[in-house]
């Protein structure tokens, strides 16, 4: 969180003069006017960012209680990683919710990151659109430099409550402890505490007696930062839930440490897998091909490069001098004339030229992929299952903007509906504000279709109409048996867990580039059985993870990546590449399984015609038996000997399903 | 066991050849086991492209083409397994010398499948298929496995045969009629004397009942015999007999429909199915009389005794028309031509309508004075 830019403030302000010109058409039956130019001019106003999200809150994320606690979770420890990540600092993180009232919520994050300095923190807190993210072409979770501040913003609306920030830089240092809020007329932080300058928490007793007074909520460490927010929300479990946010954060970053109690006292720890920092990802210049004209225009009048030349060798990724004035002579355009006097003309000249040229494709050493070995311990450390693949795509390019798809691929074992404890139901049903239970199993649960729903309802012998939260303790206990019971595995539906640079993403799946791939993908072809234009069926989880300098989401929410042509393309490599071992290791359990049906069926008549053999013409039974016993081995070999894909029989252990595939055998013992 | 019994039955020639050529079916497996190979035995092919139609002959007879079966073949296991359980179960009635119904060795041969819930047959519509199997495979006739069909058909006439050594009027069986069995052959059945002049068949036993309570065999001199719908073998085997053996014509009288003209093709030529007993039961100059399709107007019958025909009727009157033995035959394209263009069928029973006895006192007599029948 060490935010160091700001944003000129014309940037910052929103103009807003369109209406005016429409409206000012006049087209009454009567002719007079209702209002004239002089009159709305004094109405016409600029409108500051803060208050442009004050009230589009939902382009952040915020439309409703239950997705605003889960927004406000997910930018604090975004923010926290990318902090200790950027330190180099294993990341350590606590995560504390905590019910105040009916529908208020306190959400505490902690990190172990490196803090931040005191000048900065009501700046990174209380004002929108300050980081050190967005101009900056590097791999992090954060972007734009709102969320965090749009939590608060969001908390102050509902609650009227400050965001409450203490940090620590190092172990003998003071902390600082803010109170603050967003004065959204002006998109400036007002410091409330310690009359308007925070308060210094020294590192000794003093400042524990401090803390105590002050009432600030703090885990002792060395150095951190912790932010805690109150705001309007509603806690739900299931799909969709901070419960299943932090679960698969954890899955994409096997380095984190997460300690979680959640609003009902319940703590969930979660030691990282592996103790390497996934290496720091490089920043890097854009790439021509990236970039837009109006930018061009504005890195040009910018620039401190005295010639065009060297305004694109410097500004530009994989622009060499040979290129640059390559891009110059196409352009029609001196290498030596000045960048301040390019016009628009010029501009364009240069940009159609940069579109023309042949530029190597960008530096991709600064996209830190999760990696193959580190998906599969995440998958299988947290879905139980048979089969694990995994396949990191080699860097690919859109826009001019690096990127690189992964995807992690679990088949088998149980659905999170069979993992459920009896309380856990229960909590969840309790909560639930679905109207039927059909809905509640359906809406709650990944991997339950309509289908199954009713199985389990069927099963439990209720009426699917029922509400969820009417049920007695014993018709509890019996859904609970019934979720267990029930065979999920025909009428599960895969489900997909989206990653962008290591952030799970939890809405609009529908308008998301990968879940899109993922369902114009043939996966018939890879044994698993789909309809036209749905999901595949069958017990499979996949995690697709896209690391990019700049993640394109649709809106500012961050929920879903927008449908690059390159990106989905190699979207469906990635997934080819897994459903492609999906497809070997299934076809080898059905032909094993065939195999052993096989020879069950020659045995089983070997007996019958050996006696009715013997009965005609008095041969020896037990002889005939033996020998047609070793013809039937013979005859259906492959039962003990495997073929690969051409029919080539191969030694079971050699069977190839390349690198990063786990195999679990589904009988041991747990 | 098998050796005990085989001491207690004097065999017939005959049966001594079916023994040895069960032997050398066993053998086959006995053989492959031993240089470890997949045992296997081929079928004739009972099937419509294994049979032709022999010209010179006049009637159907079985191609050359075989189908594999093998043990050792997911298929087909079960079916082989089958195939030698029916043959042990013959070798077991010859040595034993006893015959019994299809049916019997069904349940001979039916028990469950040791460490299995599997039965070795399900039902006898599994077992009656490997049973010609069997015969086709063996080159042997039923009876000479010792195993006959269910009975039916009747016969009553002025003529006079031994069944198993009784001596058996047919002229004075009551209204009863003789049961013809299922094994005919000239061991069991020996022609004494008769003084009929031709054998009318009949589809099925009302139509047979109504000919001989009016006495019709003896007012025109004639053996009168139904065969139950589709006459089994111990009926065709006969009419085969008395025509050959007694020089009698054959004068079929079966529905007008598809139904009734195969039953006529089968007689006259042979079944697909039994193509390889062509020879020992076809009847290539067997006539059909009747009922034909121009008599619903020839006899003015009323509206009322029509049978709509369904698609399969259809079908199956196209399929007949194609049959090389009536694709030929002008007046039979043409009588089946006019069967479609009627869209009806006709029972013999229709008959009735015009008067109890119309059939056997007008129509029947009439045709036969005018020679007016299809060959």
């Amino acid at each position: 969180m060490s935010d160091t830019t700001s944003l000129s403030e014309g940037d910052e302000l929103i103009q807003s003069h369109g209406e005016a010109a429409a409206e000012s058409n006049g087209e009454g039956r009567t002719n007079r006017r209702r209002a004239t130019a002089q009159s709305m001019a004094a109405s016409q106003k600029e409108i500051s960012v803060s208050e442009f999200f004050a009230k589009n809150r939902h382009l952040l994320g915020f439309d409703n209680p239950r997705k605003a606690l889960l927004t406000t979770v997910k930018e604090a420890v975004d923010n926290a990683l990318d902090a200790c990540e950027e330190a180099g600092i294993l990341p350590e993180i606590w995560v504390h919710i905590q019910r105040v009232g009916e529908d208020r919520f306190k959400v505490g994050v902690q990190d172990n990151g490196p803090g931040i300095l005191r000048q900065q923190i009501p700046l990174i807190f209380g004002k929108l659109l300050y980081g050190s993210k967005f101009h900056r072409m590097r791999m992090s979770r954060g972007q734009q430099g709102i969320g965090i501040s749009a939590a608060g913003m969001y908390g102050l609306l509902t609650t009227g409550k400050p965001v409450k920030i203490m940090s620590k830089v190092s172990k003998r240092s003071d902390a600082h402890y803010y109170e603050l809020q967003i004065d959204t007329k002006r998109n400036r932080p007002e410091i409330l505490n310690g009359k308007g300058e925070g308060v210094v928490i020294e590192p000794n007793d003093k400042g524990r007696r401090d803390i105590e007074k002050h009432g600030i909520e703090w885990i002792e460490i060395d150095h951190g930062t912790r932010v805690t927010i109150e705001l309007e929300a509603r806690y739900l479990r299931g799909r969709g839930s901070v419960d299943d946010y932090l679960e698969q954060t954890a899955m994409a970053n096997p380095h984190v440490t997460l300690h979680y109690i959640d609003p009902d006292a319940g703590l969930w720890d979660r030691p990282r897998v592996t103790d390497t920092l996934p290496p720091e990802p490089r920043e890097i210049k854009p790439h021509p091909y990236g970039v837009e004209l109006g930018r061009l225009v504005g890195m040009l009048r910018e620039t401190k490069a005295p010639t065009v030349g060297q305004f694109l060798i410097q500004s530009f990724s994989r622009v060499s001098p040979a290129v640059a004035r390559k891009i110059c002579e196409t352009a029609k355009i001196g290498v030596r004339s000045s960048p301040v006097k390019c016009g628009r003309q010029e501009a364009d000249a240069i940009y159609q030229a940069i579109q023309q040229a042949k530029i190597p494709a960008p530096a991709t050493d600064c996209l830190v992929p999760i990696g193959e070995d580190l998906i599969l311990k995440g998958l299988h450390q947290l879905l139980p299952g048979e089969f694990y693949a995994a396949a990191t795509r080699p860097p690919a390019v859109y826009r001019g903007n690096p990127f690189v798809i992964e995807v992690g691929l679990a088949f088998g074992g149980t659905s999170a509906a069979q993992r459920v404890s009896r309380e856990g139901l229960q909590e969840m049903l309790d909560a639930s504000d679905a109207r039927t239970l059909r809905q509640f199993l359906s809406s709650s649960f990944d991997g339950i279709g309509a289908d199954s729903a009713d199985k389990i309802i069927a099963e439990a012998d209720m009426r699917p109409r029922v509400s969820p939260g009417k049920l007695e303790p014993e018709e509890i206990t019996k859904l609970h048996e019934a979720m267990r019971n029930v065979n999920l595995n025909d009428g599960q539906s895969m489900s997909i867990l989206r990653y962008a640079n290591r952030v799970p993403l939890q809405f609009q799946a529908a308008a998301c580039a990968i879940t899109q791939t993922v369902l114009s993908t043939n996966w018939r072809s890879y044994g698993l059985s789909q309809s036209r234009g749905s999901l595949p069926s069958g017990p499979v989880t996949l995690m697709v993870h896209m690391a990019s300098v700049w993640v394109p989401f649709t809106s500012e929410s961050k929920e879903a990546v927008a449908s690059y042509p390159e990106i989905q393309k190699e979207l469906r490599l990635a997934l080819q590449s897994v459903g492609r071992k999906l497809a070997m290791f299934l076809r080898k359990r059905l032909r094993v399984k065939h195999e052993g049906q096989r020879r069950q069926i020659f045995l089983r008549y070997l007996g019958e015609v050996a006696k009715a053999v013997s009965r005609i013409n008095s041969a020896d039974e037990e002889k005939l038996y033996e020998q047609l016993l070793e013809v039937a081995k013979k005859r259906t070999l492959d039962a003990d000997v495997r073929l690969d894909d051409r029919g080539r029989p191969i030694d079971e252990k050699e069977i190839d399903f390349g690198k990063n595939v786990i195999i679990v055998d589904p009988d041991a013992e747990i | 066991m098998a050796s005990k019994t085989k001491t207690q039955v004097t065999l017939a020639p005959r049966d001594t050849k079916t023994l040895k050529r069960l032997n050398e079916l066993a053998d086959v497996v006995v053989t492959a086991a031993d240089r470890c190979k997949d045992p296997h035995v081929d079928i004739p092919a009972r099937t419509l492209s294994n049979v032709r139609y022999n010209k010179a002959r006049r009637f159907i007879e079985m191609g050359r083409n075989t189908n594999r079966r093998q043990l050792f073949n997911l298929s087909q296991a079960k079916s082989f397994m089958q195939t030698m359980l029916v043959a042990s179960g013959v070798t077991q009635l010859i040595e034993q010398g006893k015959t019994t119904s299809i049916r019997g060795l069904f349940y001979l041969m039916k028990h469950t499948i040791h460490g299995t819930k599997e039965e070795t047959f399900d039902n006898q519509g599994e077992s009656d298929p490997v049973i010609e199997d069997v015969e086709v495979l063996l080159n042997s006739l039923r009876e000479e496995l010792h195993l006959y069909a269910k009975k039916a058909g009747e016969m009553v006439g002025d003529i006079t045969l031994v069944d198993s050594g009784d001596e058996i009027n047919c002229a004075r069986m009551g209204s009863g009629g003789y049961g013809i069995p299922s094994i005919v052959e000239p061991e069991v059945i020996q022609f004494k004397k008769t003084s009929a002049k031709f054998i009318l068949h009949v589809e099925k036993d009302t139509v047979w009942q109504r000919f001989n309570e009016d006495r019709f065999w003896r007012n025109n001199d004639c053996i009168l015999i139904h065969g139950g719908g589709q006459p089994p073998r111990g009926v065709r085997r006969m009419l085969y007999r008395l025509h050959n053996e007694l020089k009698l014509p054959v004068y079929c009288l079966l529905d007008n429909d598809p139904w009734g003209y195969y039953i006529y093709s089968v007689i006259k030529q042979g079944s697909i199915n039994l193509a390889y007993e062509s020879q020992r039961m076809a009847i290539p100059d067997a006539r059909f009389l009747g009922l034909r399709s121009i008599d619903y107007e020839r006899c003015a019958l009323s509206d009322s005794v029509q049978i709509a025909l369904n698609d399969i009727d259809r079908k199956r009157a196209k399929q007949i028309a194609n049959y090389p033995w009536f694709a030929n035959k002008k007046p039979w394209q043409k009588e089946i031509q006019k069967l479609l263009d009627n869209g009806f069928k006709l029972e013999v029973e229709a008959l009735i309508s015009k008067d109890i006895s119309y059939v056997t006192e007008e129509y029947t007599p009439q045709r036969l004075k005018d020679g007016n029948w299809l060959d």
